[in-house]
């Protein structure tokens, strides 16, 4: 019995990506739902908040986070999420999704455990694909 | 016999001159041919030391002589030494003198004997040349050299001492001022050096400041070492000084350009960072949408997502002319510098955003007393305040009006200008190291670009300047550049 991913979260402030992930979500079927937070304080006000009420339902799977962002950037934004998460009683799976190629940052992204994988823009539409078949069981 | 033969024979073999010393000086003898190394005959001279002392030796080697001599006669002490003896025709000839532990080995002598082998200097290698030799030495490489007697509480200079430090021929160096004779920034190091010297031996040799008579600054090498007495006491120093200001200041005219090239490459090696990373996510952008639009079948949303191509390339030109502008700056860093005033400047500015000004209520306090104008690229200036101010206006408090005080200021050789205003403020704790990054915003405002804090620091840098930012979360914010 297959299950499809219920929530995906994308942190990252280029529209454009965001919306051509979004258009690639949509027609390939792949998530129910998808939410958007345009920095990593956004985000993480919000996974601050759930820790209060606790709806499993409102907590992604699957986190693709973007390095270079105004406000609160990737790095700041996984110091952060990394002392909360285990708090949130659910598995989620963190990637992070840059245009950096700067081998430091790779290095740097690999170090922490929360990181599933460092993915280089541009993703393909089949990089998309099967990182959502990986989680759907 | 046999043994005053072997002499003879090597005597010859020498073919130098000698005396026979004996117990009873009346006794003594010089060979023939010292005489004949003299020019003279044996009835014109008086064979004795006194004689001797007095009237052929010169003057400089008297005393040591002296003393060599009698601690042979009476010690049986050997010595080695050069001396200068006048000839007949009023020359000096340079010996060196020997004595009996010169003679080989299977010869020994009941006698005491002195030996004198005459040095035949080159025609252009007498004393008189060397010393000629020495001048040009430290002439051309304007070394002078120095000593410091402790006992005689005493410093004296050569003359080229004297020459590069430009002080009279005549000039008696001071010992208790000798400080005055380093830079005033030098005088501790010199002290330390001269002090370590003196109390635990320490040789020198060192790069310096110093002082000339006439109040000019340069450059020296100056090494010294300790100078000891019998019983191993340090006595003074002894030393050079070498004038090497021209190299020095060529130098640290290099180390300065190389500081610059380092500065130049190391923002360089952003830019391309800077460069490689934003058009990076303009063509993934684009690349994604490629696959999209092949992706998709429906014709209808084919073209919607073509549409969107328009957008990015949009992008794309405007990040290409930010990054043009970076460019620009450092393009225009030799543009013509002119004599602007910060008011006249100002007023260009306000006028350009007066509507602005006049919505957002905002005043603006100015204060150019300390410094009216400023050398400086006009456009850099303008940009700089117009920059500055509209940061101002724009993250204003929300409670009050904005403030904003532009005030000139010099301090000691530093010249600068503080922008302060009244505005929300940034948290340094959070953004410290990003404020002056490129599309870095610090406030939620949707108009943030990110590019006018950077734009403004590279257009200060490339002119050599510097800024920095002091500020608090809801009281303000602070620029301070410093041209």
């Amino acid at each position: 019995m297959s299950h499809k991913i219920g929530l995906a979260c994308i942190i990252d402030d280029d529209n454009m990506y965001v919306n051509l992930v979004k258009k690639i979500i949509e027609a390939k079927n792949l998530c129910q739902n998808l939410m958007v937070f345009k920095n990593g304080k956004d985000a993480l006000n919000y996974f601050e908040a759930i820790l209060s009420n606790l709806d499993k339902k409102s907590i992604p799977e699957i986190i693709f986070l973007d390095l270079n962002m105004p406000v609160m950037d990737g790095w700041e934004f996984l110091d952060n999420f990394t002392k909360i998460k285990n708090k949130l009683g659910k598995t989620i799976t963190l990637y992070i999704v840059s245009s950096s190629i700067n081998p430091t940052d790779i290095k740097r992204a690999r170090k922490i455990n929360s990181v599933k994988d460092y993915l280089i823009k541009p993703v393909t539409i089949e990089d998309l694909e099967s990182i959502f078949m990986d989680h759907t069981i | 016999m046999l043994q005053n033969e072997l002499f003879n024979n090597v005597i010859q073999d020498l073919n130098t001159g000698y005396w026979e010393l004996h117990d009873n000086p009346k006794r003594e003898r010089w060979s023939d041919k010292f005489y004949e190394n003299l020019e003279y005959a044996k009835e014109e001279l008086k064979a004795d030391l006194d004689y001797f002392l007095g009237q052929m030796i010169h003057k400089e080697d008297i005393e040591v002589f002296r003393d060599n001599f009698l601690n042979y006669r009476r010690n049986n002490v050997n010595f080695k030494q050069h001396i200068k003896i006048l000839t007949k025709t009023g020359n000096y000839k340079l010996f060196r003198c020997a004595t009996n532990d010169e003679l080989p080995v299977n010869i020994k002598s009941e006698d005491k004997y002195i030996f004198f082998f005459e040095i035949k200097l080159e025609p252009d290698q007498d004393i008189s040349k060397d010393n000629f030799y020495y001048k040009e030495t430290a002439q051309m490489t304007a070394t002078g050299s120095w000593y410091v007697d402790f006992q005689k509480r005493k410093s004296y200079w050569d003359f080229e001492t004297r020459r590069i430090l430009e002080y009279p021929d005549d000039y008696v160096p001071s010992l208790k001022d000798s400080a005055n004779y380093y830079a005033e920034d030098s005088q501790q190091q010199a002290a330390d050096l001269f002090f370590n010297c003196a109390m635990a031996g320490t040789p020198f040799n060192t790069e310096i400041k110093m002082v000339t008579a006439n109040n000019r600054v340069f450059w020296v090498r100056a090494i010294g070492k300790p100078v000891y007495n019998e019983s191993k006491e340090i006595i003074g120093i002894r030393g050079v000084f070498q004038d090497i200001d021209d190299i020095k200041r060529k130098e640290l005219r290099l180390q300065k350009s190389i500081d610059i090239i380092a500065s130049q490459n190391s923002r360089l090696f952003n830019f391309a960072h800077i460069v490689s990373h934003n058009l990076r996510s303009h063509t993934s952008n684009l690349s994604l949408l490629v696959q999209l639009i092949e992706d998709i079948d429906d014709p209808k949303e084919k073209m919607a997502l073509i549409q969107q191509i328009k957008e990015i390339s949009s992008s794309l030109n405007i990040t290409i002319e930010h990054l043009n502008e970076i460019v620009t700056i450092h393009t225009n860093r030799h543009q013509e510098r002119k004599l602007i005033k910060f008011q006249d400047a100002l007023k260009l500015v306000t006028n350009g955003i007066s509507q602005m000004i006049a919505l957002s209520n905002a005043k603006i306090n100015v204060d150019f007393s300390e410094l009216a104008e400023i050398n400086y690229i006009p456009a850099y200036l303008e940009s700089i305040l117009l920059n500055l101010i509209t940061n101002a206006i724009k993250y204003k408090h929300q409670d009050r009006d904005p403030i904003i005080d532009i005030k000139t200021y010099v301090e000691g050789n530093k010249r600068g200008l503080k922008i302060t205003d009244n505005g929300r403020g940034i948290d340094m704790k959070l953004f410290k190291d990003k404020i002056f990054g490129m599309y870095k915003t610090f406030h939620y405002n949707e108009d943030a670009v990110g590019i006018g804090l950077f734009l403004t620091k590279n257009q200060v840098e490339s002119l050599d300047g510097s800024i920095t930012i002091e500020s608090e979360v809801d009281k303000g914010t602070t620029f301070i550049i410093e041209f």
